[in-house]
């Protein structure tokens, strides 16, 4: 029909599908969805059964204590790099700062994060919207080492903001190589994440609630604390749990921002591998990590639900 | 007590922290792009004039030039690997109703749920056992399991919006499988595979400390290459590499607007 310089048009790529139909049919006998389904999901299972096989790998090294005089570690099972961290105070000091963080850099980022996303979707400029889009974008898709490369030309030692300073006579404090400056990389690395979790909770609100309770005689303050943020609290939650973890497991911001003084967890377990040498002690540290983080999201989630993190299933 | 002086009042803040939030975004950005022009040796403000020589300085530094080919590389790959994986499993987890299915979503979900420290370093360890670190493709590999939700995430959320019905009309119209497959199943959730294999790529070339873990001095990449040029003294060849990832990230941008619309972020899930 379509080609008619030949006198039977069978398109090539007819007669390609029909042999790949044939083929798949030979090769899989199956008619049931559900071993569709299965053969489907395999390939991501093995992927991210990876991930698990070297996890597991790592449990098995953190029960092992290094041997001090052949640097390997001791066949032997004890647990005392799970100890060294109970004993030694500095863990539990690091563990503190990095939680401190944690808390801090979510209440921070929730709270700037929330009326970008709330103007994002409710302002009604196409240009604004999309200009909101791009600013926020922009960062997400630059990497954290790139970003904070751009924060230590500003705040540096000779930064532009220290010669900014001297300029009109005043004595620039340090800017950097602190945990403030560490603490505001982190926000700024988070803000996509958190704002980016929050609009789909601001989507689903519908307008007309909002103005119903205007129109009831509520000013826009309480309409807000009242009715928007209650309405979005799943995206408020799915955003703090995200904003959380990613604070409680970085490395790159207190490596680059904090300047050796300031170290977080991630930086601990990274120095057990690569400055001691001691895989053991790191797996331990490592399993420590995902166990305190599984227990908070796991807490978080039992409280309040997944928030906009809920992967929906099949429709009821 | 409500109407003008109320929505006034409510436009002034709204608009002073978005302002805020926007020039935080954007200064890190904004700055790297001035820094990178400057003539001087150092970054100073004013700048000691404006010139191309980082420019021209970087790419004759073979050092850069081979991990950014490094970063294609392993990008193409973690992006080659994961939009059929991906597409698969997004497809299943939302459609088959599987005895153990929220299990199966939570285990999907648990490259996001590790962290990325750990990740890295259980797949230095694993990989190290199979003796296969040094070479690049398992840096790939890597970046795609650790990347994967963000894949299965977009295409499952096009799952979402496509009517099944569609296919059972399809083959009720005499599609075989793989046909009805192909014509009806997968344009349907295009826009979702390109969003998700966008996604794939960029991070995989932002990917810093996973990459850091799983590549050696043979086989760095950029991003470990710009942290390990990170030194007290900044200078602007740093910059110029960075506005590099700039340039990448606008392309990005523009093609994601392009294909399937930034808005597609707006909706509510």
């Amino acid at each position: 029909m379509s080609d008619d310089r030949h006198p039977h048009p069978v398109p090539l790529a007819w007669r390609l599908l029909d042999r790949i139909e044939g083929l798949v049919a030979a090769l899989w006998p199956f008619r049931s969805g559900l071993a569709v389904g299965r053969a489907f999901l395999l390939p991501a299972v093995l992927l991210v059964g990876l991930l698990l096989a070297g996890l597991g790998i790592m449990l098995e090294h953190s029960m092992h204590e290094l041997s001090l005089a052949t640097y390997r570690l001791k066949p032997e099972y004890s647990a005392a790099n799970y100890l060294t961290f109970l004993e030694r105070p500095v863990y539990i000091h690091v563990l503190m700062r990095t939680l401190l963080a944690a808390v801090i850099v979510t209440l921070v980022t929730i709270t700037l994060a929330f009326p970008y996303a709330y103007v994002l979707v409710r302002t009604r400029s196409r240009s604004a919207r999309k200009f909101l889009l791009v600013a926020l974008f922009l960062p997400f898709f630059i990497g954290q080492v790139v970003r904070a490369y751009g924060w230590l030309i500003i705040l540096g030692k000779e930064g532009i903001l220290s010669t900014f300073l001297t300029r009109f006579g005043i004595d620039p404090p340090g800017m950097i190589y602190n945990y403030p400056a560490v603490i505001f990389g982190l926000i700024q690395y988070m803000l996509p994440f958190a704002i980016l979790l929050i609009v789909p909770a601001i989507t689903a609100i519908s307008e007309e609630v909002e103005l119903a309770s205007e129109g009831l005689g509520a000013r826009w303050p309480s309409t807000f604390r009242h009715v928007v943020l209650p309405m979005a609290s799943p995206g408020i939650v799915g955003a703090s749990v995200v904003v959380f973890t990613l604070t409680l497991t970085d490395f790159a911001m207190p490596e680059i921002l904090g300047g050796g003084k300031n170290d977080f967890i991630a930086n601990l377990i990274y120095d057990s591998f690569f400055q001691i040498s001691d895989p053991g002690l790191g797996s331990a540290l490592s399993i420590i990590l995902v166990a305190v983080g599984s227990i908070l999201v796991a807490g978080v989630f039992h409280l309040a639900g997944p928030g906009t993190l809920g992967v929906r299933g099949v429709r009821p | 007590m409500n109407g003008v002086s109320g929505e006034r009042s409510k436009g002034i803040v709204l608009r002073s922290m978005v302002g805020l939030v926007v020039a935080m975004l954007s200064l890190p950005t904004v700055i790297v792009i001035g820094a990178s022009f400057t003539a001087g040796e150092i970054i100073r403000f004013p700048p000691d004039g404006l010139s191309l020589r980082w420019y021209s300085e970087l790419w004759q530094l073979d050092d850069f030039r081979q991990a950014l080919w490094r970063t294609f590389h392993v990008s193409i790959i973690c992006t080659l690997i994961s939009i059929p994986v991906g597409t698969l499993a997004a497809l299943a987890s939302v459609r088959t109703r599987f005895r153990f299915g929220g299990l199966v979503r939570i285990y999907l979900l648990l490259p996001f749920t590790i962290p990325l420290v750990v990740s890295g370093l259980s797949l230095m360890t694993l990989f190290g056992h199979a003796r296969i670190l040094g070479q690049l493709w398992p840096v790939g590999v890597g970046l795609c399991v650790i990347n994967l939700p963000f894949m299965i995430w977009s295409v499952s959320a096009s799952v979402n919006h496509l009517d099944p019905e569609l296919e059972n009309a399809a083959s009720s119209c005499g599609a075989p499988p793989v046909q009805a497959f192909l014509t009806v199943t997968l344009p349907a959730v295009a826009p979702g595979i390109i969003t998700g294999a966008l996604l794939m790529f960029i991070l995989a070339f932002n990917e810093f400390l996973v990459s850091l873990f799983l590549t050696d001095s043979r086989t760095v990449t950029l991003p470990v290459q710009i942290y390990n040029s990170i030194r007290s003294v900044i200078t602007p060849d740093l910059a110029a590499v960075s506005v590099l990832y700039i340039v990448i990230a606008v392309l990005a941008i523009w093609l994601l607007d392009r294909l399937v619309g930034l808005e597609i972020f707006l909706k509510s899930r």
